[in-house]
């Protein structure tokens, strides 16, 4: 196939994506020799891995530690939702675009036409046209093509790499840290992430310092019949600062593609973490067929003392999304927050929420849930709130609201509550309803047409969670919705 | 049936000849059926152990460990306190170790159209009503404690109220257990309201002194068209037992079930609630309240199962607690996807009095139908600080404000309930929680 031939494709590919399922207009496919790795799943696998990526020793004994106890480990049965069984042995655990020129990746070595993919997500790699104030580490398949700004974020002394150069150039902050919040014993998934990780963001902010970027990750499946394995991790040392986000995408195809990834994020003394996510990976068709299985463990730890980590997720893709960003308060007046929008469309299945683990003395939390579904999809929230012993003057607020649009969808709401401190405080409130019709009502007879009517009630439903995203993400995430809901409607 | 280590379970392996001796004394075949056919769910479901979703707070491994034997007939010492709730404006019954004792009931001068049966009579002619009213329920999804009773089930009451009947009497129906130790009894109540008929019903468990047995009662309630049941269930069970209770609710069309749940007994109580609304128009209270001191352990589950459209229920529980006890609370509601226009609403409030308390609470809500309106909330927290100082600067101490600001949390709920009579039984029954505070 030539050149122009493939380009030609490819523009079709996307029109027919726009025609077909309108909503999903990042499902194209890059065609791009990879370097990818057979089937199947064996310590041997393992060892490949490693040897592809150069890593240590100690690295290789980790991942080996992680998958012999992954054998030992049943799948969990608990969710509410249903998916057909994957087999561990039919996925490619490793697939990366082949490097024109050995050595480091600089921005200027990656292939064009990794670059133009990129750039139609809307991702700019190539250093005239970034977009200011944002740091971005782009992950296609299993490994990074590259990151930006890292001169610049080096000048303040923030570390901001992909996991492998991470491994390479500070093995003691990685040894220090992988693992410590989501340990390979963890569950399942993690420990299957942790036995085959390919790569991700490593990111640490020394102390006393506010991250003068937004820093970024990108995550782009390509690859058919691989899985994505990455693995996050964000130190923040005593007083320091930073705000960061993640997006997603892949490309439509008829079979499910597993993405099982592991967040953690640590905070000391004083410190903040703001962590944003707007998730729109394939969801599949109308009828359910194709799609990502999201099931991914993220874990934040608020060591230090004043420390403060917060979550906030749009859910607007994936067939099934099954993830609780969760927050162990452990030091003494340490905040959490959890702010969620899950929107589920076709039949699209979300069981998601959070945890948080109340420790030390005077621990804050706050939920906010938003979930939307529409068509003939599953939504769930389902999340822990748990006050220790030691978790004097613990204090939560959580609020869960469903809306259900059209009568075939379910919307369920699992919140388990615990507490073993007489003087924690908690408040929970939970609500499911249809949209208004007054409101709609009256938003027709000021002019404005079903639709337009049903987003800007909508947006009114989520300005709670929209408005802890950062400017840029929040007006995306914005026209996201608006974007999936056109045409379920009505 | 039973593996070689269920075998090893002292109650489990004399179950199986306690039903055959049942089985020996009674006519019906249809009786000796569905104790069969109970125990064999039973024996399948077996004891449940804290990896079991249901029963993942509730402990409940001392029904393996100690020996239970179903009690026998007893006679009550002296010092009971059944006086104190009985009254002589109430249709009484009162059943001792699961047995009718008419020297302490009064049930003779019935009013029209309200028919009061030993169960024993009742199943001994074919027991024809009830058979068809247990058939409506999906036995293979039935609570495995509800099969516990129905394997053991020997006497209880069945209740019916005839079409169009008002019944204005409070019915108390009392259990009381007497046993030395590790006994087990399985009171069943069947109540059955005809079309537009009306009742107030009362069932109480209570124990004498601080005997340690397991009281497994099961309640069936039948509610037929345009009927309303005021329901109170009170379990002041003796300290030292275990309560084990499943309620059952069945709706048709347009029926009021106004229900009332008060657990202050028992070292460790689990109650069930389950209605399931089959019908249009229906409309459910499901309160109650649980005071705990001490260790005392109680699990409330609910499940509120909408099956068709215009329906509502309202649900409150409140609870207070104080010593080291632990609290779980787990409301279910299900809006199936045809029940349109449910309107339905959950709360649960919490009250830590004590300091090495727990509560784990989860209300949850399961919805397939749209154009519904459900909300469900809980709280947790403490008496407020401002309130106790205010009372303080009133010249009352501190000890007495709390007292005070405990009962106004109490007396919230109590308020709802219809009866005033119920209302005056449960004050009686909530004296020892409250004379726990001034401790």
């Amino acid at each position: 196939m030539s050149k122009g031939e493939e380009k030609l494709l490819n523009e079709k590919t996307i029109q027919e994506n726009t025609l077909s399922s309108r909503d999903y207009k990042y499902g194209f496919f890059t065609d791009i020799e990879t370097d990818s790795i057979p089937k199947g799943l064996s310590e041997n696998t393992i060892r490949l891995i490693c040897e592809k990526k150069k890593e240590p020793q100690w690295m290789l004994e980790w991942r080996l530690k992680a998958y012999r106890h992954w054998t030992t480990m049943k799948e969990p049965q608990w969710p509410n939702f249903q998916y057909g069984p994957i087999d561990y042995q039919d996925l490619s655990y490793y697939s990366a675009p082949k490097q024109k020129a050995a050595g480091p990746a600089k921005i200027e070595d990656v292939d064009p036409e990794l670059i133009k993919t990129f750039d139609r997500l809307g991702i700019p790699l190539t250093e005239q046209k970034r977009l200011t104030g944002v740091a971005v580490d782009a992950i296609f398949d299993s490994v990074s093509v590259g990151t930006t700004h890292q001169a610049e974020l080096a000048k303040v002394g923030v570390i901001f790499c992909s996991m492998s150069e991470a491994i390479e150039q500070h093995p003691d902050l990685i040894k220090k840290y992988l693992g410590s919040v989501v340990p390979y014993s963890d569950n399942f998934f993690a420990a299957l992430n942790a036995a085959v990780f390919s790569d991700g963001s490593f990111c640490y902010i020394p102390q006393g310092v506010r991250c003068p970027l937004e820093l970024s990750t990108y995550f782009r499946i390509n690859a058919a019949q691989s899985g994505q394995f990455e693995r996050t991790l964000i130190v923040a040392e005593d007083s320091s600062y930073v705000s960061y986000l993640e997006g997603c995408t892949a490309p439509m195809r008829d079979e499910n593609q597993l993405h099982a990834a592991v967040v953690e994020l640590i905070t000391l003394d004083n410190a903040e973490i703001k962590y944003s996510t707007v998730q729109n990976w394939y969801a599949g068709d109308k009828e359910g067929n194709g799609g990502i299985y999201n099931f991914v463990t993220k874990r934040g730890k608020c060591i230090g003392k004043n420390s403060k980590i917060s979550w906030t997720q749009v859910e607007a893709g994936s067939a099934i999304t099954w993830k609780y960003p969760s927050v162990i308060l452990q030091g003494d007046n340490s905040v959490g927050k959890f702010y969620s929008v899950a929107l589920t469309n076709n039949r699209m299945q979300a069981d998601t929420g959070t945890k948080m683990i109340h420790i030390g003395k005077n621990t804050k939390s706050t939920v906010v849930s938003k979930g939307i579904s529409t068509d003939e999809s599953n939504n769930s929230y389902r999340g822990l709130i748990k006050i220790m012993p030691s978790a004097d003057g613990a204090r939560n607020f959580s609020q869960c609201d469903s809306m259900l649009i059209g009568n075939k969808c379910s919307a369920n709401t699992f919140p388990y509550i615990e507490v073993k401190n007489n003087s924690a405080v908690l408040e929970h409130e939970a609500s499911t309803s249809k949209i208004n019709a007054d409101q709609i009502f009256y938003l027709q007879s000021r002019g404005l047409d079903l639709e337009g009517a049903i987003s800007l009630i909508i947006n009114g439903f989520c300005k709670d969670v929209f408005k802890e995203l950062p400017m840029e993400f929040a007006v995306e995430a914005v026209k996201l919705l608006e974007m999936k809901l056109e045409g379920s409607v009505g | 049936m039973i593996t070689m280590e269920e075998k090893k379970i002292p109650l489990l392996n004399t179950l199986e000849k306690h039903c055959e001796d049942l089985d020996q004394n009674s006519t019906s075949a249809w009786f000796k059926t569905l104790r069969q056919e109970a125990l064999a769910r039973f024996l399948t479901l077996g004891i449940p152990t804290t990896k079991n979703e249901d029963y993942k707070y509730t402990n409940l491994s001392v029904l393996s460990s100690r020996h239970f034997k179903p009690v026998t007939k007893a006679a009550l010492p002296t010092d009971h306190q059944l006086s104190k709730i009985c009254s002589q404006n109430d249709i009484t019954l009162v059943f001792v170790n699961g047995i009718l004792d008419e020297n302490l009931s009064s049930y003779h001068q019935l009013p029209k159209g309200l028919t009061i049966l030993p169960l024993e009579k009742e199943l001994s002619d074919n027991g024809s009503s009830i058979k068809n009213l247990l058939n409506q329920h999906d036995l293979t999804k039935e609570n495995r404690f509800t099969s516990l009773n129905r394997a053991l089930i020997n006497s209880g009451c069945y209740l019916h109220i005839a079409d169009k009947v008002i019944i204005e009497k409070l019915i108390h129906i009392i259990h009381i257990t007497q046993c030395k130790e590790s006994g087990l009894t399985a009171p069943s109540t069947f109540i059955v309201v005809d079309q537009s008929a009306q009742a107030t019903v009362m069932e109480t468990h209570i124990g004498t002194a601080n005997n340690a047995y397991v009281a497994v009662a099961a309640t069936e309630i039948f509610l037929k068209n345009n009927a309303i049941l005021h329901y109170c269930k009170a379990q002041s069970e003796s300290l030292n037992a275990y309560h084990l209770g499943n309620t059952r609710v069945w709706q048709e069309r347009d029926s009021h079930f106004d229900g009332f749940a008060l657990m202050n007994g028992g070292e460790v109580t689990r109650n069930d609630l389950d209605i399931v609304s089959n019908g249009e128009g229906t409309s459910s209270t499901l309160n109650g309240f649980y005071g705990l001191t001490g260790k005392q352990h109680v699990d409330n589950h609910s499940s509120m199962d909408h099956r068709w459209p215009n329906c509502t229920s309202n649900q409150l529980y409140k609870g207070l607690l104080n010593g080291e006890s632990h609290s779980v609370f787990n409301g279910k509601i299900f809006v199936r996807q045809i029940a349109q226009k449910t309107n339905s609403y959950q709360l649960n409030k919490n009250l830590i009095l004590g300091v090495n308390c727990r509560v784990d609470t989860k209300p949850q809500l399961e919805i397939f139908a749209d154009d519904v309106k459900c909300t469900h909330g809980a709280t947790i927290g403490q008496l407020n600080e401002d309130e106790i100082f205010y009372l303080q600067t009133r010249g009352i101490s501190k000890k007495d404000a709390v007292k005070l600001l405990a009962h106004g949390f109490v007396q919230d709920i109590l308020e709802k309930i219809h009866h005033p009579a119920i209302i005056q039984k449960l004050n009686i029954l909530l004296e020892p929680t409250f004379a726990a505070l001034e401790e």
